[in-house]
């Protein structure tokens, strides 16, 4: 008896250190994550605030971007993003359907396509930007465009659609597809009404990320839309993005620094508001329709 | 109809009839060879141990068995007016409207009450208008009407097990069908739930033709007219006896399903 309860003390006593140790570590680690990140907002504002002005959000590029704001550019990051979401979405959401809805899972098709998004995920964006450049610029005659930046970023954020719409669709209950074959549902229906609403969660999150990643993306964009800080008329023209304007202002330009920190912070927020608003619209329109609270 | 010497087999027509079914996976013969029918507006219980093919069997008779990669399924499968169900080409959605199914697991959509009628609804042509109706007919039918009646916009898969497989039974009957399939409908469910929903299987007799597969032989005893029992023999699951209950669970002549059968005598 008295063993028994000798080890057991023992083992207790030593997974209570193993517990205390990993939960600091843990801990730490997550101290540090939030940290850095608070560090990083902490740092734009201190130097970025102080120019902020509502004329720095409307007016145009001043001297190299030492005055004035950033409204043209603000444009310009908007209508390349809708350039790049409006063939991205679909496709994306498209392949990833085709992918779990109409071929084999593990069948040599499904391997070779998903082998491909996975391949171009791996792509690094500066050689998007070049397939961007000869492909949508000079090929098909598009030019240094905000329309051949948004399609550059559209293949850039299709493999993070592809996979995050995927995994929704698997991890839905295996037993909603013969629910709905059962009564009597075409495959068109079983989606678009059944598999894709109950999936939407998920295609949310994924639209998120690539937001996030189409707005901040830089080297994709210097050899596609280009440099110019004029107000946009049109997708056909060339647009500076926001986050090229702060890799300039950094890198180019003398005395650009506090000037690339205001820059830096109206990027995230436009990217927070971007995303709040992804977020809140399709949770009002999910519950209104497809998933009512309990 | 020399065979037949026991009159209660021919009391009724056969809704559905099936001949020599034998139901594949790859190289794996899930049931070979059954031969059965079902007779119109009575209970069918199928019965026999885990694995020997009942599942599959039930699963061929309105083609949900297409969705299966592997799966082959060879023989007859006739409706009462000569529909052929096993034909490459029948119209297997429009069959599957006529030959409803209720899972083990229930399975509302994961949205509204109301749109889990209004999606198969729709489909089938109903006029928006119509499906309150036809909605609020078939979920008084099994009971649930005055439980829902104020939460029709609210998620059904918040519903408790036993409403969630009423749900779908009401589902499965809005859609008129002429038979209907159970999936051991209440193995899921505690016993209070599960003796409701037996109670409004037992309900649609007369009505509908039914088939159910039950591991419950006191079940099978209380509602079913007639018994198929299924047994795994040669590597195969086979129909190894068949017949009005009161006879077959009584003095069944195989000597296997008399000793499975044997079980409920305890
Ligand atoms: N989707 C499937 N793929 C391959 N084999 C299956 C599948 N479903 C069932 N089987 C096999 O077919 C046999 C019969 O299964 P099933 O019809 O579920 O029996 P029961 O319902 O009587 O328990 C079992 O050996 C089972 O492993
Ligand atoms: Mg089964």
């Amino acid at each position: 008896m008295s063993f028994s309860a000798d080890s057991s003390t023992r083992t207790a006593t030593r997974s209570g250190w193993a517990d205390r140790a990993f939960g600091f570590a843990g801990g730490a680690a997550a101290f540090l994550t939030a940290g850095l990140f608070g560090w990083i907002v902490w740092d734009l504002i201190r130097l970025g605030w102080p120019h902020l002005s509502w004329s720095f959000f409307t007016g145009e590029v001043e001297d190299a971007g030492r005055q004035g704001g950033v409204g043209p550019l603000l444009i310009s990051s908007v209508l390349i993003l809708v350039c790049c979401l409006v063939p991205a979405v679909p496709l994306g959401v498209g392949c990833a359907l085709w992918l779990s809805e109409c071929v084999r899972r593990g069948s040599l098709t499904a391997r070779l396509v998903t082998g491909g998004v996975d391949l171009l995920a791996s792509v690094p964006s500066i050689v998007f930007g070049l397939f961007g450049m000869v492909f949508f610029c000079q090929k098909l005659g598009m030019g240094f465009s905000i329309l051949s930046g948004g399609l550059t970023l559209a293949g850039m954020i299709l493999p993070i659609l592809v996979r995050t719409t995927l995994t929704a669709l698997e991890s839905l209950p295996a037993d909603l597809r013969p629910a709905a074959a059962a009564l009597g549902l075409t495959r068109t229906t079983s989606i678009v009404r059944i598999l894709l609403p109950a999936a939407m969660p998920g295609i949310v999150v994924g639209v998120t990320l690539g937001i996030g990643r189409a707005l901040s993306e830089t080297a994709a964009l210097l050899f596609t839309s280009g440099y110019s800080v004029r107000w946009p008329e049109s997708i056909h023209d060339s647009g500076r993005a926001l986050s090229v304007h702060i890799y300039d202002l950094a890198l180019n330009v003398a005395n650009g620094g506090p000037m690339a920190s205001s820059t830096a912070l109206v990027l995230l927020a436009l990217i927070l508001i971007i995303n709040a608003a992804a977020v809140m619209l399709s949770e009002r329109w999910m519950r209104r329709r497809y998933h009512p609270e309990a | 109809m020399n065979s037949v010497n026991d009159s209660t087999e021919t009391e009724s027509i056969a809704r559905l009839s099936v001949t020599s079914l034998t139901v594949r996976y790859g190289d794996l013969v899930a049931v070979r060879d059954v031969t059965l029918a079902f007779p119109d507006g009575r209970i069918t219980a199928l019965v026999g141990p885990s694995g020997c093919g009942k599942s599959s069997f039930l699963h061929s008779l309105n083609r949900l068995t297409d969705l299966i990669p592997g799966c082959r399924v060879t023989g007859g499968i006739r409706l009462f007016d000569g529909t052929d169900i096993a034909h490459p080409r029948a119209d297997v959605l429009a069959l599957r409207r006529r030959i409803g199914i209720v899972f083990q697991r229930p399975n509302p959509f994961p949205q509204s009450i109301r749109r889990n009628f209004e999606i198969p609804l729709r489909e089938h042509g109903w006029h928006r208008r119509d499906i309150p109706d036809k909605m609020e007919t078939v979920l008084r039918q099994v009971g649930l009407w005055k439980e829902v009646s104020d939460r029709l916009h609210k998620s059904a898969v918040a519903l408790s097990g036993g409403q969630q497989q009423r749900l779908c039974l009401a589902r499965a009957l809005a859609l008129d069908p002429e038979v209907i399939l159970f999936d051991e409908p209440c193995s899921a469910l505690d016993p209070i739930a599960s003796g409701v929903v037996e109670d409004l299987i037992h309900s649609l007799r007369d009505r509908l033709t039914v088939a159910i597969v039950t591991h419950n032989l006191a079940q099978a005893r209380r509602i079913a007219d007639h018994v198929a029992v299924f047994w795994h023999r040669d590597g195969a699951g086979q129909l190894i006896e068949s017949g009005p209950a009161g006879r077959v669970l009584a003095a069944p002549s195989d000597p296997d399903a008399m000793s499975y059968l044997g079980g409920m005598r305890g």
